[in-house]
């Protein structure tokens, strides 16, 4: 049966939870890089990690065992005691765009502030979950599709999309 | 022929018994409609409308089955053979039976049915924005993932709970109570009944509820500074009168504790209400350095018990028999054990040494507190012929020290008064300052201090609340 409840707040900010605060800086701060377990993704992380320590911020990598189920417990512990924001990718399917996007809530929940990359179908599937879930969830889109693509065009969707997670992550442009 | 409507259950044996009489009604010529609100099936001969679902009873207001209804609304409940004549115009109608035979009360009415059925059929009440979960979604999630939480579970605010906890309150939805800070967000009657379901209320504690929130936001209580103070304090309750005893809270065994849904809920309503409607984040704009497990709660009752002990309300200018709630800037509490004095003078002087510690042995004239006297401390002012006003004197006799040990620097600390106050006798507290209330079981021989907050130095400005309870 479909369950209704009533807003208990002013309703003077939108039904979502609005995501922690970003840091103001990610000098001193290590960012997860936390791969979902699809394929191509990793090779999308690699170069986000080498355009990361390019600016020395420091990183530290996981992966899901599978995208088609939440983090684990321990996996999703460990970001949030090692680490201090968190960047998911690369979801380019439904079921990985709703488990990401429920990663990204409890890793939010956890005191993380995180962004998912997302392809450009998954935008309202993204939306739709972080409404049901009532977060207001940080995304990054890249182009669709990603599985026929070479390292190299990869690659160079990792370069257009820095500059938005670095944003989305408090990081302001010029950093 | 003018036509009728009938609401009958089978599990009533008025509605069976008045079947030959519908029968017959129907033979006569009249237009018969009947609803049947739990198995139309063993009606099947006088081919009754399915009403399972119960809204054509609950749009009727039907309060008893079998209600026979006429067109223009006039009705009869339970069978009386005299009244269904007179509303049918036949004669000799159901001369078998009883002249009357009561009722029974229809299901719109049975416990938990009629806000269900007002929530699904009746008119829009409730003007909170909708948030709708999806089939698998887990209630109880949804709220944590929304952040209306404390930390603890909250009872998912759907319409039924509302528009029930509703009913505590004469006062409409739409009304306005005030504006809560920090966010001095407008907050209805509603918005409260929506933050008392969360925390768990009954509807009958709402009058205390609301008066508690009323007194929170009289501007002496500075609920706004005490919400974003790095300080532990929170409001703290004390519910005096009549309305304790009628909605069960303690004031007993335990009083300041666990285990009275009255005493946990109402003090946590309040809380979630400043948090949800208020906006007050823990670690946002709660900038609270410690806090302390009050902060999700606290909330009691006097022991009234002993009618030589002047209830805290009444000493602050309630009428006796009515009931009032105390709003405290306070924190969780000090024990205070003192098994050895034997003399009211005696056990004044020891209280008051640990009366002292509030805030900091040092500072003077800058916290307010509640002194909560168990029965068995109680009974030793009370054996000496000590009722509040004494008990009161000889404590501010016992708190008043000299300014050379409480001056900053003295003692070798560095925390205390102004040097300029060394050579003067100082107050621990304000003389209105010490709240001092009875609760408690019946053994023990222990008190219990509750520290206020450090706006209360700001003395015209920051003050304990008490109003009184409509109800």
């Amino acid at each position: 049966m479909t369950v209704t409840l009533r807003d208990p707040t002013a309703e003077i900010s939108g039904a979502l939870r609005r995501r922690v605060p970003p840091p103001t800086s990610l000098l001193g701060v290590t960012v997860a890089l936390l791969d979902i377990g699809k394929m191509r993704g990793d090779e999308f992380i690699d170069r986000l990690e080498a355009l990361l320590a390019e600016r020395g911020i420091a990183t530290r990598r996981f992966r899901k065992p599978t995208n088609t189920r939440t983090a684990p417990v321990e996996t999703l512990q460990e970001i949030a005691t090692t680490c201090g924001a968190a960047v998911i990718a690369l979801s380019d399917c439904g079921s990985c765009t709703s488990c990401s996007t429920h990663d990204l809530n409890d890793l939010d929940r956890r005191g993380i502030p995180g962004v998912s990359v997302i392809t450009e179908t998954f935008v309202e599937p993204f939306a739709a979950q972080c409404r049901a879930i009532g977060f207001d969830g940080a995304s990054v889109v890249v182009a669709h599709p990603v599985q026929n693509r070479t390292t190299a065009e990869l690659h160079a969707m990792a370069e257009v999309a820095l500059p938005r997670i670095l944003a989305a992550l408090g990081v302001a442009a010029a950093h | 022929m003018p036509s009728y409507t009938a609401f009958l259950k089978r599990d009533c044996e008025t509605c069976q018994a008045v079947v030959p009489v519908l029968a017959e009604l129907r033979a006569r010529g009249h237009a018969l409609t009947l609803h049947v609100q739990d198995d139309p099936g063993f009606y099947a001969a006088l081919d009754p409308r399915d009403d399972t679902a119960l809204e054509h009873s609950f749009r009727a207001g039907i309060e008893t089955v079998p209600t026979l209804m006429s067109e223009d609304g006039k009705r009869v409940e339970g069978w009386n053979r005299a009244a269904w004549e007179a509303l049918t115009g036949e004669s000799g109608l159901g001369a078998e039976l009883r002249l009357v035979q009561p009722g029974c009360g229809s299901k719109t009415r049975e416990p938990f049915v009629h806000e269900a059925l007002a929530a699904t059929f009746g008119p829009p009440v409730l003007a909170s924005r909708g948030v709708t979960l999806g089939d698998y979604d887990d209630d109880a999630e949804a709220c944590y993932d929304r952040g209306w939480s404390d930390g603890l579970p909250v009872v998912p605010p759907t319409d039924a709970r509302i528009l029930r906890m509703l009913g505590g309150t004469e006062r409409r939805p739409d009304e306005i109570v005030g504006t809560i800070p920090p966010n001095l967000a407008p907050c209805t009657v509603e918005k409260v009944a929506i933050n008392a379901v969360m925390a768990g209320c009954r509807p009958e504690y709402m009058p205390v509820l609301l008066a508690a929130l009323e007194a929170a936001l009289d501007p002496v209580f500075t609920l706004h500074g005490l919400t974003c103070s790095t300080c532990f304090s929170a409001p703290v309750i004390v519910v005096n009168g009549p309305i304790a005893r009628r909605i069960g809270m303690n004031s007993g065994a335990n009083a300041l504790g666990h285990g009275n849904r009255a005493n946990a809920t109402i003090g946590r309503a309040l809380n979630l209400i400043v948090r949800n409607v208020g906006g007050a984040i823990p670690g946002q704009i709660d900038q609270a350095t410690l806090g302390g497990p009050h902060k999700v709660g606290f909330c009691f009752a006097e022991a009234e018990d002993d009618p030589t002990w002047q209830p805290l309300a009444q000493a602050r200018g309630v009428a006796p028999g009515r009931s009032a709630v105390t709003l405290f800037q306070g924190e969780g509490i000090q024990g205070v054990i003192d098994w050895k004095s034997r003399t009211a003078e005696e056990l004044a002087r020891s209280l008051a040494l640990s009366l002292l510690a509030v805030g900091h042995w040092k500072l003077c004239e800058f916290f307010n507190a509640i002194l909560v006297l168990s029965p068995e401390h109680h009974a030793i002012f009370r054996d000496a012929g000590w009722g509040r006003a004494e008990v009161e004197a000889a404590l501010r006799e016992a708190l008043r020290r000299p300014g050379r040990d409480v001056v900053a620097g003295a003692g070798g600390v560095g925390e205390g008064m102004p040097a300029a106050r060394a050579a003067e006798m100082i107050d621990k507290f304000w003389p209105e300052g010490l709240l001092v209330v009875r609760a408690g079981g019946a053994a023990g021989l222990y008190s219990a201090i509750c520290a206020g907050w450090t706006g209360g130095r700001f003395r015209a400005e920051s003050r304990p609340v008490t109003r009184e309870i409509e109800a």
